[in-house]
């Protein structure tokens, strides 16, 4: 699909991302990405304000490139973690979703979102919730995520936090 | 009041060559309390770095065990810490985790106060209401009995029967030194702080800063993350500072006999540790920019010891961990089986912004709750306090490892450095020394016991109560 985008294609396209993570499918959620994307979940520097530079400040996940990503997903296989054994199950919901800037080849998109993620060890369950914003790509073979920053909202961690999580 | 007879829970008998602890040390919610009361509340407890409250009329807010403490720099620019709530009715007085002001007024009833926590205003105090007796109260904030900064480090005690804090500190203090002097303008915290709970007791934190056994057995994900990094020479990937199984044999120590020496563990009195791993003074620490600067002030050994690795316990609710990255935690016991941590990346001031930027991404890449490393040690921590409940093999076998070690003497690389530790293991990456904790449950003993003894001593000074002699008349 190698032409403009439409919002309404744009929000489908979060919603397949958020798809893949839920099931677990890390592999294709990865090549989402491009080779020089940045992911980045600010931490939070009081009451009321995310921290802003990640070269001077605190952040959650700073990943510079999709080589970042491929880590993290494979040690969520690699069966040498035990945070991840066994995985959470995750449904994310993503919603009111804003186109803020359309060009021929980058789109920016602001959207909210929750995951509900239950923990089969512990029989537990936590709501993570905040809002994305997505820098989506034009490439070759059609769009692909050249930024994401996700905005967490509860930021006090119960145990553990982790990519598919979010 | 307990009469839980503390001993009988510590199996402590070097001689025998037995160390053990009974698994209700971290799972009755009695000693808990017993904890809270006689630990958290009558001894020493970290509060914070002085560079968090820089200006003055500066304030933050923490907790001293179960209490809200609110530390303020006045506008003389003295420091001092209080009991963060309302003489008047108890309301908290200071809400964010941190701000400046010169007067603090309470929401509810208006009774305002300044920064050095005088009384400045009492609402409608001069109509004639009150009695003498309330005139002749002291109406200012409650100051902590004690309060004392060593190094920027701020302490705080709800008792005034405390040691002073050099002493308390004694020769641990070395090691705050080494990481302060990283740099003239002393250390700061990076903006942004990470907070976490695990479902664990507070100890499983305690000891598993200390714990160098569980390293490559806990987190052989990290270890293969970064060997998969140094393999492939993936750009925009994070550069440790922490070696994986390839990375260890470039440690190339000079060979003085002493080049076998991977680390070693060291305990001091009052409950505070450190174990350390031995690093050459390599371009993968943000430090490395100081190097030369480092040695020409302090000299070669104290300038290698910045570079080694350390993990520093001070007994009993602070680490600074400086391994993979610098990072300070503060652990917060909630109950028996819950513990929070707030953690922040510290860093020395001053520092170029590549060496800041490095240091803040080796901090994300492993200490974080959100990184590769951190949630592997707290489910863990999670999966222990599960089997604490267990009565069956109520003895845990955690703490016997480098009993035929140990000893108050016999390590050189401490010896460097002028200090006097109570006891020392040093040995090669197998070393994994168990008796590093040792000090922290004698120290944990001696606290509680020393607090039912006080407490026991003031019941016999007061007359019982009314109802308890009228059962003692009846029988």
């Amino acid at each position: 699909m190698n032409q403009a985008l439409t919002p309404a294609h744009a929000a489908e396209y979060l919603y397949r991302e958020a798809h893949l993570l839920d099931r677990q499918r890390f592999d294709e959620w990865v090549d989402l990405y491009t080779s020089d994307a940045v992911y980045w979940i600010p931490a939070w520097k009081s009451e009321h304000q995310p921290t802003e530079n990640p070269e001077t400040e605190l952040s959650l996940v700073y990943c510079a490139s999709r080589n970042a990503l491929v880590d993290r997903v494979w040690r969520l296989s690699s069966n040498l973690s035990v945070a991840s054994m066994p995985l959470a199950r995750t449904a994310h919901a993503v919603s009111n979703v804003i186109v803020e800037q359309a060009g021929d080849d980058t789109m920016d998109l602001r959207s909210s979102w929750t995951s509900h993620v239950y923990n089969p060890k512990y029989k537990s369950q936590h709501v993570y919730f905040g809002s994305y914003e997505h820098r989506l790509q034009r490439v070759d073979e059609g769009w692909k995520i050249a930024r994401k920053k996700i905005t967490l909202m509860n930021d006090f961690i119960p145990t553990v936090l982790d990519l598919y999580m979010v | 009041m307990s009469k839980k007879d503390i001993a009988s829970l510590v199996d402590d008998r070097p001689e025998d060559g037995v160390f053990r602890l009974h698994r209700s040390v971290f799972s009755d919610p009695e000693i808990f309390e017993m904890e809270m009361k006689y630990i958290f509340e009558r001894n020493w407890v970290f509060l914070g770095l002085d560079s968090q409250v820089p200006h003055p009329h500066d304030y933050m807010t923490t907790t001293v065990g179960r209490h809200p403490v609110v530390v303020m720099r006045d506008g003389e620019g003295n420091l001092n810490a209080f009991i963060n709530s309302c003489p008047h009715k108890g309301a908290r007085l200071c809400h964010l985790a941190q701000g400046n002001r010169k007067i603090h007024v309470c929401q509810y009833h208006s009774w305002s106060f300044d920064s050095a926590g005088r009384i400045r205003g009492l609402k409608f105090k001069d109509d004639g209401q009150y009695s003498p007796a309330f005139d002749n109260d002291s109406h200012d904030l409650a100051a902590l009995p004690r309060f004392e900064v060593y190094r920027g480090f701020m302490f705080g005690a709800l008792s005034a029967d405390v040691l002073p804090l050099s002493e308390y500190l004694g020769e641990a203090r070395t090691f705050i030194d080494i990481a302060v002097d990283t740099s003239p303008q002393g250390l700061e915290l990076v903006p942004g702080v990470v907070g976490f709970t695990f479902e664990g007791n507070w100890k499983l934190q305690l000891e598993n800063c200390s714990d160098q056994y569980h390293f490559t057995s806990t987190h052989p994900s990290y270890l293969k993350v970064l060997d998969r990094r140094a393999e492939k020479g993936w750009e925009g990937t994070v550069r440790a500072n922490v070696r994986g199984r390839g990375g260890r044999k470039a440690m190339q120590f000079p060979a003085d006999g002493l080049e076998h020496i991977a680390g070693g563990s060291t305990s001091f009195e009052h409950g505070h540790n450190l174990n350390w791993n031995r690093r050459t003074v390599n371009d993968s620490h943000p430090l490395f920019e100081r190097a030369e600067e480092l040695k020409e002030r302090f000299g070669e050994a104290r300038r290698d010891w910045m570079f080694n690795t350390r993990n520093l316990t001070l007994f009993p609710n602070v680490q600074v961990a400086e391994n993979a990255s610098s990072q300070l935690r503060i652990i917060r016991p909630i109950s028996v089986d819950r513990t929070e941590m707030l953690t922040y990346c510290i860093a020395p001031v001053g520092e170029s912004a590549a060496a800041r930027a490095q240091r803040i991404r080796q901090y994300e890449d492993f200490f974080n709750p959100s990184g590769l490393a951190t949630p592997d040690d707290t489910i863990n921590y999670e999966d222990c306090q599960d089997g604490h409940l267990n009565p069956v093999s109520p003895w845990l076998q955690g703490h016997a490892r480098g009993m035929m070690l140990a000893g108050p003497d016999g390590d050189p690389f401490i010896d460097r450095l002028g200090v006097k530790a109570l006891s020392s293991v040093i040995g090669g990456v197998e070393l994994g020394d168990e008796t590093i904790f040792h000090t922290y449950y004698r120290s944990w003993r001696a606290l509680l016991q020393a607090g039912q003894r006080a407490d026991e001593a003031a019941a016999r000074s007061q007359p019982a109560p009314a109802s308890a002699r009228l059962v003692e008349t009846v029988r």
